[in-house]
């Protein structure tokens, strides 16, 4: 059994229907399958627009989709009762590409990653500091940052602080939406390694949406890529992604910039890659 | 363009000196049956419109009260009232607002188009229409400014939460295992609540001015009661010798008005908070 499954989902954003305008509606995924196995991570590739983040949320359990179903262990997400999906919830958790607004700007660091706690685990006082501090310094920070605000601290050290909070409760797996994308490459290099750690360390699965095809070749196992809602192809051998014949793939290919400038360059308004 | 209010608003000074002012008043009125040198309203025909002694230091009106203690008693009203106001109006629209937000969709459309339509209406008429439906009375009044506030506050607070609930922490939280309503306490009433209460002093420096407004049109407090808007009605007859039965309590609305607009002002300004509805 795989640990999470989505079953031919399809979902669209409409208008608000009113009585002098029908409704318009933009379909932003059509019959998109996929499954993940457990201690595996999927990179999700895709320009702007091709339904990514709207897929992350519907695994999430914040958007039900329009048709289809996503089974978490073998359980229908949008067919559970709150109990169980609270239960379900601490198994899947969450990293945003923008770390500012991903913690609230007025608790502390100690509050913000102590909120899934709170809600799973009862701990003491002194326990919960105690597995506060460890995880701040799981994810390389210190535990004198526990009473530090939001403010205190720059994009890399929130979204370690988000990373924190996502393994808190001990997932089986995170869905990062382009979890390092706003950051800069010194960073992104730094927290794709500590995810990677983290991944060896708990057996956690990852599902890693991005546009990036380096940072998401860095760290899958499994390469996915979607296009106007739609899956385009799965490649279980990452390296496969590099020999596609797909339009789309290729498209993705050609934008990796390569390592010297001097090596680009463009032909019929086309970036062509030198190897 | 800048008024004198957002000129004086940039310095620290005229939040102290403002918020410093109404201190005092809302100490005045709190403490009013202590300080007040006598009955606001007992009338002694024998020495009506005296003029200022030690026993009467404003001196009396025309009906022999001292006027000092009617000033006194008068911040009780004013003040206590337009916090009343403040408070209910608050209540009712952060209830509105979040409904409105969260939900969204058709309740949302239904609840805010009301809004519009009562905030189509020139405030005070609308009071003036409400107060005339009930009849004239202190209670009436609040009633009628409630139920004319409150849709301000429901707009904005509905589009702070409509903006904040797109926000990733907002997310998270859900899928840290809080529930909606911790979600509310926990994360959109802390962020909403700061610039709601600076948008609400501005709102209770108009509320104490419709207060005297009302009384001033003999709609608000009825006597004896006393009043700052009835105290200025019942002066008027004797503008030419006694100017100073009107400019007294006309003071006291000016400078708890204006201490609370630059109040106001002053802490939107020291915190980024635009005025939007």
């Amino acid at each position: 059994m795989s640990l999470l499954e989505v079953k031919q989902v399809t979902h669209t954003y409409g208008s608000l229907r009113s009585f002098w305008r029908p409704q318009k509606e933009a379909q932003v995924l059509s019959d998109v399958s996929l499954s993940l196995e457990q201690g595996t991570c999927m990179g999700l590739i895709g320009t702007s627009g091709a339904g990514k983040s709207t897929l992350g949320k519907v695994i999430l359990g914040l958007e039900k989709p329009k048709e289809g179903q996503v089974l978490f262990q073998g359980q229908d997400l949008y067919a559970m009762n709150s109990k169980v999906r609270k239960q379900m919830r601490r198994d899947l958790q969450v990293v945003f590409q923008d770390s500012y607004s991903s913690v609230n700007p007025r608790l502390t660091a100690e509050k913000i990653i102590g909120e899934p706690l709170d809600n799973y685990e009862r701990l003491s006082a002194s326990e919960q500091k105690r597995t506060i501090a460890e995880l701040l310094e799981q994810v390389g920070l210190s535990a004198e940052d526990m009473q530090k605000f939001p403010g205190q601290f720059s994009g890399g050290q929130l979204q370690r602080i988000s990373i924190a909070r996502a393994i808190a409760l001990k997932p089986k797996m995170i869905v990062l939406d382009e979890s390092v994308s706003s950051l800069d490459m010194v960073n992104q290099t730094n927290i794709l390694k500590l995810l990677d750690d983290l991944k060896s360390e708990y057996g956690l699965s990852y599902l890693f949406i991005t546009h990036d095809i380096r940072a998401a070749y860095a760290i899958s196992d499994v390469l996915t890529v979607m296009e106007k809602g739609r899956i385009v192809e799965t490649y279980n051998n990452k390296d496969e992604v590099f020999t596609s014949s797909e339009p789309a793939v290729k498209d993705l290919v050609a934008s990796i910039l390569p390592e010297h400038p001097r090596n680009r360059t463009v032909s019929n308004g086309k970036r062509v890659v030198q190897v | 363009m800048i008024s004198s209010v957002q000129m004086a608003s940039k310095s620290k000074w005229a939040l102290i000196i403002s918020a410093a002012i109404l201190i005092v008043f809302f100490l005045v009125s709190i403490l009013a049956p202590w300080i007040a040198p006598h009955d606001p309203i007992q009338v002694n025909l024998a020495i009506k419109l005296s003029s200022p002694s030690w026993e009467y230091p404003l001196g009396t009106d025309h009906l022999g009260r001292c006027n000092l203690s009617r000033l006194l008693y008068g911040a009780r009203v004013s003040l206590g009232f337009a916090s009343l106001i403040f408070a209910a109006s608050l209540g009712f629209g952060l209830l509105v607002g979040m409904i409105a937000g969260f939900k969204g969709g058709w309740i949302d459309l239904l609840l805010m188009r009301f809004c519009d339509g009562v905030m189509a209406f020139p405030n005070l008429v609308l009071v003036l229409g409400i107060v005339g439906l009930l009849g004239p009375g202190l209670w009436q009044v609040v009633i009628a400014l409630m139920m004319v506030q409150w849709v301000y506050y429901a707009r904005m607070i509905r589009g702070m939460v409509v903006s904040m609930k797109e926000q990733n922490f907002i997310a998270a939280a859900r899928i840290s295992g809080s529930s909606t309503g911790k979600i509310i306490r926990r994360h959109l009433l802390p962020n909403v609540l700061p610039p709601i209460m600076v948008m609400g002093t501005l709102e209770m420096g108009w509320a104490i001015m419709d207060i005297s407004a009302l009384s001033f049109l003999g709609l608000g407090i009825q006597p004896p009661t006393p009043e700052w808007g009835a105290m200025i009605q019942e002066g008027k007859a004797f503008i030419r010798s006694q100017p100073e039965l009107m400019i007294y309590p006309g003071l006291m609305i000016l400078f708890v008005v204006i201490s609370f607009n630059v109040l106001g002002e002053s802490l939107s300004e020291r915190f980024g908070i635009k005025r939007r509805y």
